[in-house]
């Protein structure tokens, strides 16, 4: 057994697959230490810092090898900064490889990858395509379009969804349109819907740009990687609170989108997961508690509007990449 | 001004804990499993400290080498694996390489690199199946591997040096 998982970490696959692990972890600490000792708190910028956990280590062992082929020799190996093989060979009760727990967290990450980003993104994207959701286009006169008619922005078509639960989602793509429930509509006054639709206008906007395409199908590559998944969902944590600048820049009204966001808390998130029985409760409630601390989070941050400072940014941010490339190649 | 350079200064800290870190995390398996890959002063070294009776050396090893090795670096876990550096007396590089590992896969060291093989032959040395690789190294330097497995280790000899050179020092490995 220890031969095969010698054999798996040795070839290119396996290093790549290894190495970038270690790269992640390393630049996840940096970034983390970075934006915490910049106090970096513009979510476009601390985005920009949370990619590079997750783009990086796609590239790292690539270049690095074309760089310094020799760099998984024995020789540079024993000089190295830290050689995961040396963790990975490493026998419980001289039998059982400390890499067949690696391997195991890479099958559970790879399999939370699939139920939990992959297929909903891939049911999204279907579902964007489809035109048979059931709704009513809404007209200027409608309560949504009374509410958006002063937005200085391009409106999108906005359908009303007969559903008395709290709807609100954007479709992408050529037919981008947003749909609200009349559930929501209900519970919202005019300018918490006006700041509400504003926010998915901003989530179109931003889906028009490549780049987040981009993002997404280098972050598939890193599908085995725990870090890369943590740092995936920051990242989508950023992409919200970047529309809620965006929608808060088109409506001039923080509070009426805090307003708005405070109908998205979930009451049973306050339950605590620990005592719950059944495994699935206790999987819904820490989504739901993880749910409700971003909201929060989202909510004290429109409440308590500091100024983001942007000075000397791009001087950390290329910084922060030197530190990281720097490290990472001495980590084999 | 003051809290911008302090904000520096402690992000320059959290990388010095970080690379100390790591050089501890990196250690720390040389001392949980005494038989991993690490350095050793010299053969004899190597064969009481891991036990292995077996190391193949050269008996016949020319001028322009410098015994002992340079560098030894040896392992028994997961698989019983020595390498032995030697210099060139003159131009202090490595001019050969001799492995021995008890696994098909491992690959020795790269310091010797072929980047262009210009021919490839097996044929039997002293009852053994030696495959040997002739070639060209960087700077336009010719350089030859002979591998062969003895017993069950596999042998391979790397040097910055014609095959007739490389033959003689393998076939004087073989008892």
């Amino acid at each position: 057994m220890t031969s095969f998982f010698n054999s798996l970490f040795n070839s290119y696959l396996g290093m790549f697959m290894t190495q970038a692990f270690c790269h992640s972890i390393i630049a996840f600490i940096v970034v983390d230490r970075a934006v915490y000792l910049w106090s970096i708190n513009n979510p476009l910028i601390r985005q920009r810092f949370h990619l590079i956990v997750v783009l990086l280590p796609v590239f790292s062992f690539p270049l690095y090898q074309a760089i310094n082929p020799d760099r998984v020799s024995v020789s540079f190996r024993m000089e190295a900064l830290f050689d995961i093989n040396r963790w990975l060979n490493l026998e419980l009760w001289e039998t059982i490889p400390l890499g067949l727990f690696f391997v195991v967290i890479m099958i559970i990450t790879t399999i939370i990858f699939i139920f939990q980003e992959m297929l909903p993104i891939l049911k999204h994207t279907v579902e964007s395509r489809r035109s048979d959701i059931e709704a009513e286009e809404a007209d200027d006169n409608s309560v949504a379009g009374q509410a958006i008619k002063n937005l200085p922005v391009e409106k999108p078509d906005i359908f009303i969804l007969d559903d008395d639960d709290r709807v609100l989602f954007s479709t992408t793509g050529r037919n981008a349109a947003v749909f609200i429930s009349t559930g929501l509509i209900k519970t919202l006054d005019k300018e918490q819907l006006q700041a509400a639709i504003a926010h998915e206008i901003a989530h179109i906007a931003r889906n028009k740009k490549p780049l987040l395409i981009a993002v997404f199908l280098f972050r598939i590559i890193m599908f085995f990687n725990p870090v890369a998944l943590l740092e995936f969902r920051r990242l989508v944590q950023e992409e919200e609170k970047i529309c809620d600048d965006m929608a808060v820049a088109l409506t001039q009204k923080p509070h009426a989108l805090s307003g708005a966001l405070k109908k998205f808390y979930h009451k049973n998130g306050d339950a605590n997961p620990l005592k719950l029985k059944k495994l699935s409760e206790m999987r819904d409630s820490i989504e739901e508690y993880s749910h409700n601390a971003h909201i929060e989070n989202r909510i004290h941050r429109l409440e308590s509007r500091g100024i983001c400072k942007t000075d000397g940014e791009w001087l950390k941010f290329i910084l922060t990449i030197t530190v990281i490339m720097g490290i990472n190649y001495f980590v084999v | 001004m003051n809290k911008k350079f302090l904000s520096f200064f402690y992000f320059a800290l959290t990388v010095v804990i970080l690379i100390a870190a790591l050089k501890i995390f990196n250690y720390l398996p040389m001392m949980i499993q005494k038989d991993t890959m690490r350095r050793y002063h010299s053969i004899e070294d190597v064969k009481s400290k891991l036990n292995i009776k077996e190391i193949s050396v050269p008996s016949y090893f020319p001028q322009s080498l410098v015994w002992p090795p340079s560098e030894i670096f040896a392992q028994n876990k997961p698989f019983t694996a020595v390498v032995m550096e030697f210099r060139h007396a003159r131009i202090g590089d490595i001019a050969l390489i001799i492995s021995q590992a008890d696994s098909k896969d491992f690959k020795a060291d790269e310091k010797i690199k072929i980047v262009q093989i210009k021919e490839k032959i097996s044929y039997p040395l002293k009852g053994r199946t030696v495959t040997l690789e002739a070639g060209m190294c960087k700077n336009e330097e010719p350089c030859s591997r002979i591998v062969w497995d003895e017993g069950r280790y596999r042998i391979t000899v790397t040097a910055k040096a014609s095959p007739p050179e490389l033959l003689k020092i393998s076939e004087s490995m073989i008892r």
